[in-house]
């Protein structure tokens, strides 16, 4: 498979500010991946440092194979829709989505042509003759996906795409970002801080803290088996277990993640570790139960229909084969 | 009911007075340039005519004062859109030390009385060595017509946000295209306004101007010299007639084109 973007050992610091620090990544063409991580973790300055806008201060970076660490963004065959859109008050919808195709001196008629193919593909027919101001958040978001799009990159960076959308919105777009990529079979890189968007929409996740990738792996991977305690916890509700318990559970000598659905409770006659039920509390079909074990708290997710616990009992706990997964001891 | 009536009639009155005290002595500058009086002010005129009208027009210093004003105004407004802007877009677009100062200083030769920039601009030439001339007016001008440019544009820049520029480099575009189709359009009408604003306020500068002209009289102060020596006075009232006109025409064009959710700082000195 063609890695579509790579970059090796690639920096960008601020001063005395590692922004982005020896960050090794590929990103295989046709993939949809995500940057997973908390503000000012670089996930964006690594987006920005695909794009263009911002050059590294070491390392490398290839796009298809080509070094293009200098290479201004006007030169490089990415497309980025930005986070607040950008989109350009003073042009029509049909004009901006055009721009790409005007600048690169495409006729006039031929550019409006696309532009109106382009508008079709996301479902923005007969809006070409409007104004951005007269457009709603999420049918701006579509005119900044076709006025990336129509210059045909081969990979789209989205800057937290879906950030400014309200909830239903949000999803709406998750599943026709999704299918757009899959249609196009162009790779799309976009970053965010919200996991279930990484989970529900990338093939593959990066997730970032302090300036380095702390793992990458498909969702599963980074949601099952978290490789540190700060994946663990950024990206999914997993329990951190320390080594003791772990060992106790059955698990390794080592700080584990431990999914709350892996988790059961019993009566506490024969039971290596035992805690107290702390809350509970009702989510419909599952009731998310809180146990103290001495000093860690670790959530479970029980079915309703299971016995019945109340706040205060003494309880036994178990854990399914194979759920402790171990994580590196550091961070 | 009966007291509100009463209390927005006196409003009414409030406003037309307020109003005649603006507006009647304009009124009677007008009124003057018709007069068939000339050499003082008797009221009312013994007569109307249409007389001076063709005398103004005769009048060759007139045109010699019309021409330096029109010249000067345009010249400076030239030098205000090009370094008012470019000082803006600095500003506005890039962090740098010692920004808020450089904001500063460029808004200052307006909050300055008129007679501190004239002084020290006239010592300014002379320590230099440059003879007054034309070009001494309109450096003189230009000081406060970059400012009104300045504050014009430096307020649409900060509206036109930084990933629209990025947008458009994204897309394919070189920085002229960039400038030309995305930066441009988007502070045009600033940047018009502004200069039309300059124009106005160089127009009609005298204290400035005093200080910095050496022989030539540009109209504001070929009226007052008229004022001094009067011979045919309503000479005078037609061309503060036409001085009227030419400065209320562009700032009404400014508040046109700035109305629309823009502020046009700056608009008074």
């Amino acid at each position: 498979m063609t890695v579509a973007v790579e970059f090796k050992k690639v920096s960008r610091h601020f001063g005395a500010v590692k922004a982005v620090d020896e960050v090794d990544l590929k990103i295989d063409e046709g993939s949809f991946f995500a940057m997973l991580g908390p503000s000012g973790s670089g996930k964006t300055t690594s987006l920005r440092l695909i794009s263009g806008f911002d050059q590294p201060s070491a390392g490398s970076i290839h796009i298809f194979g080509e070094a293009c660490e200098t290479a201004p963004p006007n030169r490089r065959p990415v497309n980025t829709v930005f986070q607040d859109y950008a989109l350009f008050p003073h042009l029509s919808i049909r004009d901006n989505v055009a721009y790409g195709l005007m600048v690169r001196g495409v006729r006039k008629n031929l550019r409006h042509q696309e532009a109106d193919e382009m508008l079709s593909l996301v479902k923005l027919d007969n809006f070409g003759d409007r104004k951005p101001a007269q457009l709603s958040g999420g049918q701006r978001q579509r005119v900044a996906l076709a006025r990336a799009l129509v210059n045909k990159p081969r990979v789209l960076l989205l800057d937290e795409p879906l950030g400014a959308l309200d909830l239903k919105l949000r999803e709406q777009m998750q599943e026709e970002l999704k299918a757009l990529q899959q249609r196009l079979g162009i790779t799309f890189v976009f970053v965010t801080h919200d996991q279930t968007e990484a989970l529900s929409m990338a093939d593959k996740i990066a997730v970032f803290n302090a300036g380095g990738i702390v793992q990458i792996g498909t969702p599963e991977e980074v949601y099952h088996r978290p490789r540190t305690k700060f994946v663990a916890d950024f990206v999914g509700s997993s329990n951190l277990v320390p080594p003791q318990i772990s060992l106790d559970l059955g698990g390794q000598s080592c700080w584990s993640s431990l999914k709350p659905e892996a988790l059961t409770l019993t009566k506490q006659e024969g039971a290596k570790v035992v805690g107290t039920v702390k809350s509970i509390r009702y989510l419909g079909a599952t009731n998310r139960v809180m146990i103290q074990v001495g000093e860690t708290e670790l959530s479970a997710l029980l079915s309703n229909t299971a016995d019945h616990w109340t706040r205060g009992d003494f309880v036994g706990l178990q854990v399914k084969p194979g759920a402790l997964y171990a994580m590196e001891e550091n961070t | 009911m009966r007291s509100d009536q009463r209390s927005s009639k006196w409003l009414k009155l409030a406003a037309i007075a307020g109003l005649l005290f603006l507006h009647l002595p304009l009124a009677l500058i007008f009124l003057y340039a018709f007069t068939t009086e000339a050499t003082s002010y008797q009221f009312p005129p013994p007569g109307l005519t249409l007389d001076w009208f063709e005398v103004t027009w005769n009048r060759a210093d007139v045109w010699e004062a019309l021409g330096l004003s029109v010249k000067v105004a345009s010249i400076s407004t030239v030098i205000a859109l090009v370094l008012g802007t470019l000082c803006a877009a600095a500003v506005s677009r890039s962090r740098f030390f010692g920004r808020e100062a450089i904001s500063l200083l460029v808004i200052l030769p307006i909050a300055l009385p008129g007679i501190v920039t004239g002084i020290s601009l006239r010592s300014a030439f002379n320590l230099a060595d440059i003879p007054y001339s034309t070009l001494t007016i309109i450096l003189g001008h230009a000081t406060f017509c970059v400012v009104v440019v300045y504050n014009n544009a430096v307020a649409r820049f900060r509206r036109l946000s930084a990933s629209m520029i990025e947008a458009s480099m994204d897309l394919g575009a070189n920085s002229f295209q960039t400038f030309r189709y995305i930066v441009l359009p988007n502070i045009a009408t600033a940047m018009l306004a502004g200069g039309m604003l300059a124009f106005a306020l160089s127009f009609d500068e005298v204290i400035v101007t005093t200080f910095t002209a050496g022989q030539q009289a540009t109209l504001p102060i070929w009226m007052l010299e008229e004022l001094v020596r009067p011979r045919q006075r309503p000479v005078t009232n037609v061309v503060a007639m036409v001085v009227v006109l030419v400065t209320f025409l562009p700032i009404l064009g400014a508040y046109y084109l700035t109305r629309s959710g823009t502020d046009t700082a700056g608009a008074g000195k």
